[in-house]
């Protein structure tokens, strides 16, 4: 499929940048609602804070992120202080910078990292090619 | 009867959260979304039940809650995630081997030693880049029970122990999948297995003395845990990145 998805109704459909995963990176890629107001990502309902639409990294980044590992967006703020920390146990740069260029990869459109389908599943319900 | 409506709050629980309750642990294997009910019981426990005796194990809530997020976030909808977590602690009878005499001198009047395995966590979980992930959590404790009489005909006796963490992450890559050498060696604490093949095995297992906190034990986890994903950089091993 083209990088550029297309909603149900033929119309172009920008999917959510917000980076997935702990270990195994990837993106959430369902269709976004909005736009991360600090660093202008598209972002889906789900990832979007219920004020201000941030998403889940720029949250943590404010110190808005979740410490209670109940609390099912902990992952994602922990996960930013995991790599640095492992990138200084391991004495490994280009781990966090892994990361890193993951996360930044909103802002480079084709930088050849591929979307997955989140939470959608196996079967690509809701997308079809253009 | 009394504690009648903690007891009713406790009926109330998902069954895994009761059994962490009343056996201290649980064995069993759920799709990544059956594990969220789990969790969300376990994180209203403190506002329903106050009595200590019907708290979960401490563990639960600080590292185990966290790995399986972490797990979790790891996971498609329909990848198992299996848990055995034996959280009764050290004390158990069969947790402990038998005791051996060891050589003793004056003021000592008998000395003897045992050890105790408490393989209190393992997890399997099904990633998403097709790999297999394989943890396990072992605490190793030497035990010793020292009897010696004072001057003054006292005697009195001592346990000591001293623990060691033991930590090992199993990694089943995906067949064919690319395996690149880390530009860095682990720590030393760290030790690092790889057994190539079609599908390449990376084992990680590290070892921490003493008495972490909670927090640190998960922290520790987590970085021996990180070494098998080293070997595979993002995005290339599988299904997550096609």
């Amino acid at each position: 499929m083209d990088a550029a998805r297309h909603d149900g109704q033929g119309g172009a459909m920008t999917p959510c940048d917000v980076t997935t995963g702990f270990f195994v990176l990837g993106r959430c890629g369902r269709p976004a609602v909005t736009g991360c107001p600090q660093c202008g990502r598209p972002v889906c309902g789900e990832h979007a804070a219920p004020q201000g639409g941030h998403c889940p990294e720029c949250l943590a980044a404010l110190g808005h992120g979740s410490r209670d590992p109940h609390d099912p967006s902990w992952v994602a703020g922990y996960r930013r202080r995991h790599y640095e920390r492992t990138s200084e146990t391991y004495n490994d740069t280009t781990w966090y910078s892994s990361f890193d260029a993951y996360d930044r990869g909103a802002f480079e459109p084709g930088s050849g990292y591929t979307y997955d389908e989140g939470d959608f599943g196996s079967d690509g319900t809701g997308f079809v090619d253009s | 009867m009394f504690w009648r409506k903690q007891r009713a709050a406790i009926a109330r629980f998902h069954p895994l959260h009761q059994a962490l309750i009343h056996q201290r642990g649980f064995t069993v294997s759920l799709r990544r979304d059956d594990w969220e009910p789990v969790i969300r019981s376990l994180a209203g426990h403190a506002a329903q039940v106050r009595r200590a005796k019907w708290r979960p194990p401490s563990r639960a809530g600080a590292v185990l809650v966290p790995l399986l997020r972490v797990l979790a976030a790891d996971m498609r909808p329909d990848g198992v995630l299996s848990v055995a977590a034996d959280l009764r602690g050290m004390e158990v009878p069969d947790k402990n081997g038998t005791p051996h005499p060891m050589p003793v001198q004056h003021p000592v009047l008998s000395a003897e030693q045992w050890w105790a395995m408490d393989p209190w966590l393992r997890m399997r979980a099904e990633l998403r880049d097709g790999s297999v992930l394989e943890l396990a959590v072992t605490d190793r404790t030497r035990r010793r029970r020292i009897r010696k009489r004072n001057p003054r005909g006292k005697i009195k006796t001592k346990v000591k122990s001293k623990t060691v963490h033991m930590v090992s992450v199993t990694r089943r890559l995906p067949k064919d999948a690319a395996v690149r050498r880390p530009g860095s060696a682990p720590p030393g604490w760290v030790r690092v297995r790889v057994r190539p093949g079609s599908r390449t095995v990376i084992r990680a297992s590290g070892k921490l003395p003493g008495a972490p906190t909670e927090e640190r034990l998960m922290e520790a986890i987590l970085h021996v845990s990180t070494e098998p994903f080293r070997w595979t950089p993002p995005g290339t091993t599988g299904r997550a990145a096609r």
